[in-house]
């Protein structure tokens, strides 16, 4: 079983750290991962199989974050490992890979959403420092390969101790520390906005912060939706504001009139 | 397109490095929900940042500091929030009173459609289309399922964030520089600072989330959810209320380290009162 467990957080590692790595080309999606967990553990058609099954299971969902969703990649590793070595049929595996599926999305909501903020003033301090070594090698890809290699073992351990062991770890958590640390993600994000609120905040325009805000909640816009309704009014604030600065002009330089808005026209046009 | 073609030897060598530099833009996540995909950014507009302030170290700290800050685009169309923002720091490169909040507001005002487009460009259309080929060959047991699925959807983001990158950063110079000319930038900065709001807002709205499982007793009647009178109040009315509460505390110079704990204890605390 020790073999099997590596195995499967090698594939867990080389397609869900490859995914985030390289340009979320989706190699952690089950229709991939169980084929690559299938093809490393000798049975290439089972791999297949089930990770096809659950890639129509999963269609829907997709990391965001946020939210605790199962994970499928962890999910997919774990049923094609117990397939492959216990013989079950794929529409079983798919009943024992939910635990495991949980528990990650848990572990990595829990990293990605919570554990991560921690670094946020480092980022600010070396930023600040222009420690582009720091920031860039240590906090893009030092991260990613501590992280992923965190929640690798985490399936090498599931994978190794088992269906039972996991299920009875998932129950043991207690749902406080679920609810807690779920809440506390769906929280967080009000400081990262508030500090680029802060950033481009000025009297004559932060009611409009309010006007997006109740757009999306009141009016159920799509995202896309406010945008156009945004870029409406910014056209006509910048058709107005210009003719106020060319009257201004006018004025100051009577009779040199100059044409020098044509350009911001052509391309709010 | 006409404002593609003068870009020069070096500005395709740049722009290119952004493309390829986008693929490694969502690995870390480093500093979670409160910066997303921020340190990402920085690593795509590096080539830009060494390329203007190559003798402006100061300019470039700055620089550097504005873009470690909450940012979140899909990976393959972020390019073109870097293209922009590339246009945007050459201008801040050479000219003395360039407004920097002009570039927060440009990023603020567009990370949110980008992100809305973009995620359900590849998400729902893309990947959708070629997990339901790659599904149909797989369940034959056929390995051409998994690398027909995994070459169009690879294939679709390559092309998008090459383009992306180009048209952001072409487009982002003709305008850039003609506005700063005819100081008409400083109602760019208005206007981006506008939308950008309007998008913040937004996203306050879509991003934090909060409710309440208080029941409020009722005297021989059935219990009332303290949430949904909030919600008749006023709809979201705690994250907006947490929202301002952190701008407040930021503009007090607060700890912003402070902030994020106190939040995580809040959580935890309401979760034992059973308040969430």
């Amino acid at each position: 079983m020790l073999k099997v467990a590596l195995l499967s957080a090698l594939a867990y590692f080389i397609c869900y750290g490859g995914n985030w790595l390289i340009g979320q080309n989706m190699a952690d999606r089950p229709i991939v991962i169980g084929a690559v967990t299938g093809l490393l553990l000798g049975d290439l058609g089972q791999g297949l199989i089930i990770g096809a099954t659950l890639e129509a299971v999963f269609m829907g969902s997709v990391n965001i974050g946020g939210q605790i969703s199962a994970d499928h990649s962890a999910a997919t590793v774990f049923a094609v490992a117990f397939a492959t070595n216990a013989a079950l049929k794929p529409s079983a595996a798919l009943t024992i890979a939910v635990p495991i599926g949980i528990l990650m999305g848990f572990v990595t909501m829990g990293v990605n959403n919570v554990l991560l903020t921690a670094f946020a003033p480092l980022m600010d301090k070396w930023a600040h420092e222009g420690n582009e070594k720091g920031l860039l090698i240590y906090l893009n890809f030092g991260v990613w390969f501590v992280k992923n290699l965190f929640f690798s073992a985490i399936v090498f351990l599931g994978v190794y101790l088992g269906y039972n062991a996991v299920a009875a770890f998932v129950d043991a958590i207690p749902p406080v520390i679920m609810t807690g640390l779920t809440v506390c993600g769906q929280l967080l994000p009000a400081v990262g906005l508030a500090l680029l609120m802060k950033m481009i905040w000025s009297t004559e325009i932060g009611i409009y912060y309010l006007l997006g805000f109740v757009l999306y909640n009141y009016f159920k816009l799509p995202i896309i939706a406010v945008a156009t309704v945004g870029i409406i009014l910014v056209v006509l604030t910048a058709y107005r504001d210009m003719e106020i600065n060319k009257l201004q002009r006018q004025h100051v330089t009577a009779g040199n009139e100059s044409n020098n808005d044509s350009e911001l026209e052509d391309f709010l046009q | 397109m006409k404002f593609m073609s003068d870009l020069s030897k070096e500005d395709r060598k740049m722009v290119n490095s952004i493309a390829w530099r986008s693929l490694n833009a969502h690995c870390s996540r480093v500093g979670g929900q409160a910066r997303q995909m921020a340190i990402g950014f920085l690593w795509q507009i590096m080539p830009a940042l060494d390329r203007y302030y190559k003798d402006q170290p100061e300019k470039k700290r700055e620089a550097m500091e504005r873009h470690v800050q909450f940012c979140n685009v899909s990976n393959a169309i972020y390019p073109f929030l870097a293209g922009i923002v590339a246009s945007m720091e050459k201008e801040n490169s050479e000219v003395d009173d360039f407004d920097t909040s002009s570039i927060v507001a440009v990023k603020a005002a567009l990370m949110g459609p980008l992100a809305g487009i973009g995620d359900s460009l590849l998400f729902s259309v893309v990947r959708v289309i070629a997990a339901s080929i790659g599904i149909s060959f797989a369940l034959q047991g056929s390995i051409l399922g998994p690398i027909i699925f995994f070459l169009i959807y690879n294939t679709c983001t390559m092309i998008l964030r090459f383009g992306s990158a180009y048209v952001g950063f072409a487009s982002g110079r003709q305008f850039i520089t003609s506005m700063y000319k005819n100081g008409t930038l400083s109602i760019l900065t208005k206007c981006a600072g506008m939308l950008g709001l309007i998008m913040v807002g937004a996203m306050t709205a879509s991003t934090v989330k909060f409710s309440t499982a208080i029941m409020i007793p009722i005297a021989g009647g059935d219990p009332v959810a303290l949430q949904s009178s909030l919600d008749t109040l006023f709809l979201g009315l705690v994250p907006l209320l947490l929202t301002f509460g952190c701008k407040k505390m930021l503009d007090k110079n607060v700890n912003i380290n402070y902030i994020m704990l106190g939040i995580l204890a809040l959580s935890i605390v309401m979760a034992v009162l059973h308040i969430v």
